[in-house]
C-alpha cells in the first residue's frame, strides 16, 4: 500500500468540477484508493472512486488530506492524484 | 363528447390531443428474493443502470446545444449513477442479503442522499436532490415505466395533470404545449401565472380531468369561456376553430397597440412596464418604459444549487443591458408559500402562505440574502436598478431589509467594489398591515409596488390556490379598490412612486378603474401589454373616474362586475 499526504490548494476545494476530475482520475486505476481528511481525524477514509463519499467529506481549501492506494498500480495512482491536487485543478 | 367546466386563467382556445402528465410516484417495499435468484436480480439491476445511462445520454445530447447549463445537471446524474461506492453497496445487498433490486436501490440511494444532505456546505447538501432524482429514474426503469416529462414533449399537445408544480413548469417545453388543464389551482397560482407569461391557454380546477381525459384522445380547451370538450364532435370542433380564429384576429388587432404610447383619449400619459422572470421574450422597443417586476426566484429554481454571487451579477447585468436604460425593479428572493427551492430544503409549515417566506426567509438565511444584495449592488453600475423587498408587513421589516442592504454595501466598499450608493429601495405592498400603514412606510422607502394577488389573498383570508375558496377570493371587490385607493394616495402624497405589478395591472377590465384611482404606472407580462394599452387609449380620464366613483361606492363584487362589463 502507498500512502501520501498533501494540502488542497484550489479555492473551491474538492467540490463541483474538481471533485469530478478527482474521481474520474481515480477511476482510471486498478488499485483500491481511499482519501481522508487529516483535519477531521474522526472521519474515516472514503472510497476515492465515489463522488458522493468524496463530497460528503466537504473538503475545502487548506485541508490536509491523505490518499492511500492498494493494488498493482498503487504508486502511479498516488502520484497522479497528488499531482492533480497540487496542480490546483486548473484554477487560479 | 363530454363537457367540463373549469376556471379559465389564461385566455385562448386550443384544439389538440391529450398528454397526461404524472410525476413518477413509486412504492418500494422491503422484499427479498429466493436463494438462487441473486444473479438474475443482479442482472436486472445492471440492465437498469445501463438503460438509465442511455436515457441520460439522450437527454444530454438533446440539451447540449439549446441549454448547456441544464445538460451539466444530467452529466452530474451520470456521475452519480456510476458511483463506485453505491454500486458496490447495491451489489452487496443483492448478492449477500438477497434484497430485490428496487429495494436495494431505494435504500442505498436514500441513505447516501441523507448522508450528503447533512454536509454543512449548502451547495453540497443540495446535491442530495440529484441523488434522489437518479434514484427515481432508476426505480422507474426497474418498474418498467416510461418517462413522463414536460421538458421534452414529442409533439404539440394539451397537457393534463392533477397539478403542476413550479419545478414541472420551470422546464416546460412551451412550444409544444397547446394548452394546460389541471384539477387544482386558482387564477393566481404559479401554474396560472406561468401560463399567462407564456401565452398558453389554461383552465384550472377541472375536477376529474385526469380521469375524463385519457392520453392521446382529442380535446378542446376553450379558455375564453372555461369549457373543456372531451372527444368533441365535428360540429363542436368546427365551432371552436371559428371562435379560435376570431380570438386570434382580435389579439392580432390588439397587437397594433403594442408599441403605441399608453395615453388616454384626453392625453393623460400612463407608464406601462414589464414583468419578467429569467426567461422572457422581450417585447419590441416602445412597448414598455420600465421593468416593474424582475422576479429573481426563477434563477434559483432552475438550478440544483444556489446561484453564486458572480452568476447573479451576470444575470442582473444581462437584464439591465437588455432593458437599455429603462429602470429595472429587482425583487429580492420570494420563495416559500407555493414556491419551494430544490437547492434550499425548507421545513414544512402548517400555513406556508402565513409562514416564513420571502423577506422573512431571507432575513433568516442571511448569507443567501447578502449574496443576492451584493450581486444586485454590483450590477447597479450597469444601469438604473432598484431593489424591492417582498412580504413587508411592518416598518421593522423594511428597516431590517435596509440594514442588510447597508451591510452588503459596506462589505463591497471594504473590498473597493463599485456600486450605486443611492440605489432606490422599495417594498411590495401585499400584506394588509402595511397597506394600512402606507403613509408611514412611504416616509422610509423610495417607492412601492402593489402585489394584488397576495394582497387579495390576505385581505379576504382566501387561499388563492384552493378551488373551494375561489368564490371568496374577490379581486373585483370594492374592498380591494378602497385599499388600493388608500395606498396610491398615501404614496403620491409622500411624493413617492407607486405602481401595480400584480395580475390586476394586466387585466384590461381593471385598467380603467386603476386609472381612475390615480394609478399611472402599470406593470405586467408582455402578453398583456397590447390589450391594456387598447383599453387605456380608448377611455378618457373623466370616464375612468366616473366608473371609479361608482366602484368605490359599491357594496359587493357583483355590483362592480356589472359596472365594468360595458367597458370590458
Amino acid at each position: 500500500m502507498t500512502t501520501v499526504q498533501t494540502i488542497i490548494k484550489n479555492v473551491s476545494g474538492l467540490h463541483a468540477r474538481p471533485a469530478s476530475d478527482f474521481v474520474g482520475k481515480a477511476k482510471t486505476f486498478q488499485s483500491a484508493i481511499t482519501i481522508r481528511s487529516l483535519d477531521h481525524p474522526s472521519e474515516t477514509a472514503v472510497n476515492a472512486k465515489s463522488i458522493i463519499r468524496l463530497l460528503s467529506l466537504g473538503i475545502v481549501q487548506g485541508t490536509r488530506v491523505e490518499i492511500s492506494a492498494d493494488g498493482s498500480d498503487e504508486q502511479e495512482a498516488a502520484n497522479a492524484l497528488v499531482f492533480l491536487i497540487d496542480s490546483g485543478f486548473g484554477e487560479e | 363528447m363530454r363537457v367540463f367546466k373549469g376556471n379559465p386563467v389564461s385566455p385562448g382556445i386550443a384544439v389538440g390531443t391529450v398528454y397526461q402528465y404524472k410525476a413518477f410516484v413509486c412504492n418500494v417495499y422491503e422484499t427479498y428474493v429466493q436463494p438462487g435468484d441473486e444473479q438474475t436480480t443482479l442482472s436486472a439491476y445492471v440492465e437498469g443502470v445501463r438503460a438509465v445511462n442511455t436515457e441520460l445520454i439522450a437527454i444530454i445530447d438533446d440539451l447540449s446545444k439549446r441549454d448547456p447549463d441544464k445538460a451539466k445537471i444530467f452529466e452530474a446524474h451520470r456521475e452519480i449513477l456510476a458511483d463506485d461506492e453505491m454500486d458496490e453497496e447495491i451489489r452487496h445487498a443483492i448478492l449477500q442479503q438477497r434484497q430485490t433490486a428496487d429495494y436495494a436501490v431505494d435504500r442505498i440511494y436514500t441513505e447516501n442522499a441523507v448522508l450528503l444532505s447533512q454536509v454543512s456546505d449548502v451547495n453540497i447538501a443540495a446535491r442530495a436532490a440529484d441523488i434522489r432524482d437518479v434514484r427515481n429514474r432508476l426505480l422507474r426503469v426497474l418498474h418498467g415505466q416510461k418517462e413522463h416529462n414536460l421538458s421534452m414533449l414529442p409533439a404539440p399537445c394539451v397537457v393534463v395533470a392533477h397539478d403542476l408544480l413550479p419545478s414541472d413548469t420551470a422546464t416546460i417545453d412551451r412550444k409544444n404545449v397547446l394548452a394546460i388543464i389541471t384539477e387544482v389551482g386558482g387564477a393566481t397560482s404559479h401554474s396560472a401565472i406561468l401560463a399567462r407569461a407564456f401565452g398558453i391557454p389554461a383552465i384550472l380546477g377541472v375536477s376529474d380531468a385526469t380521469q375524463a381525459l385519457p392520453n392521446g384522445k382529442d380535446v378542446i380547451v376553450d379558455a375564453l369561456d372555461g369549457q373543456v370538450f372531451a372527444q368533441p364532435d365535428d360540429e363542436t370542433v368546427a365551432r371552436c376553430r371559428k371562435k379560435q380564429a376570431a380570438y386570434l384576429l382580435d389579439q392580432k388587432n390588439a397587437q397594433q397597440y403594442l408599441t403605441l404610447p399608453a395615453i388616454t383619449k384626453d392625453d393623460i400619459a400612463v407608464e406601462v412596464g414589464l414583468n419578467i422572470g429569467s426567461e422572457v421574450d422581450w417585447p419590441e422597443d416602445g412597448s414598455y418604459t420600465f421593468v416593474g417586476l424582475f422576479r429573481t426566484e426563477f434563477l434559483y429554481m432552475e438550478r440544483d444549487r444556489l446561484p453564486s454571487e458572480e452568476e447573479q451579477v451576470d444575470a442582473y447585468r444581462q437584464v439591465l443591458e437588455r432593458a437599455a436604460g429603462r429602470p429595472v425593479t429587482l425583487r429580492t428572493l420570494d420563495v416559500g408559500g407555493d414556491k419551494t427551492l430544490p437547492s434550499l430544503p425548507l421545513p414544512a409549515e402548517e400555513n406556508p402562505f402565513l409562514g416564513c417566506r420571502a423577506l422573512r426567509l431571507c432575513l433568516k438565511h442571511r448569507d443567501l440574502f447578502l449574496t443576492q444584495l451584493r450581486a444586485a449592488l454590483r450590477a447597479s453600475v450597469y444601469g438604473p436598478l432598484q431593489i424591492m423587498f417582498p412580504m413587508v408587513g411592518s416598518l421593522e421589516d423594511l428597516r431590517a431589509g435596509k440594514a442588510a442592504l447597508e451591510e452588503a454595501k459596506s462589505q463591497l466598499a471594504a473590498n473597493g467594489v463599485s456600486f450605486d450608493p443611492h440605489i432606490p429601495v422599495g417594498i411590495m405592498v401585499e400584506i394588509p398591515s402595511i397597506a394600512i400603514l402606507a403613509d408611514e412606510v412611504a416616509k422610509e422607502c423610495d417607492f412601492a409596488s402593489v402585489g394584488t394577488n397576495d394582497l387579495c389573498q390576505y385581505l379576504f383570508a382566501a387561499d388563492r390556490m384552493n378551488p373551494l375558496t375561489a368564490e371568496y377570493y374577490q379581486t373585483f371587490s370594492p374592498a380591494m379598490f378602497r385599499v388600493l385607493f388608500a395606498i396610491f394616495g398615501a404614496f403620491q402624497r409622500a411624493g413617492k412612486s407607486v405602481s401595480v405589478c400584480g395580475e390586476m395591472a394586466g387585466n384590461p377590465k381593471a385598467a380603467p378603474i386603476l386609472l381612475g384611482l390615480g394609478l399611472r404606472k402599470f406593470s405586467m407580462n408582455a402578453s398583456a401589454i397590447p390589450t391594456v394599452k387598447r383599453v387605456l387609449r380608448n377611455v378618457t380620464l373623466a370616464e375612468a373616474e366616473a366608473l371609479t366613483h361608482a366602484v368605490l361606492a359599491a357594496s359587493t363584487e357583483s355590483i362592480v362586475l356589472d359596472l365594468i362589463h360595458p367597458t370590458a
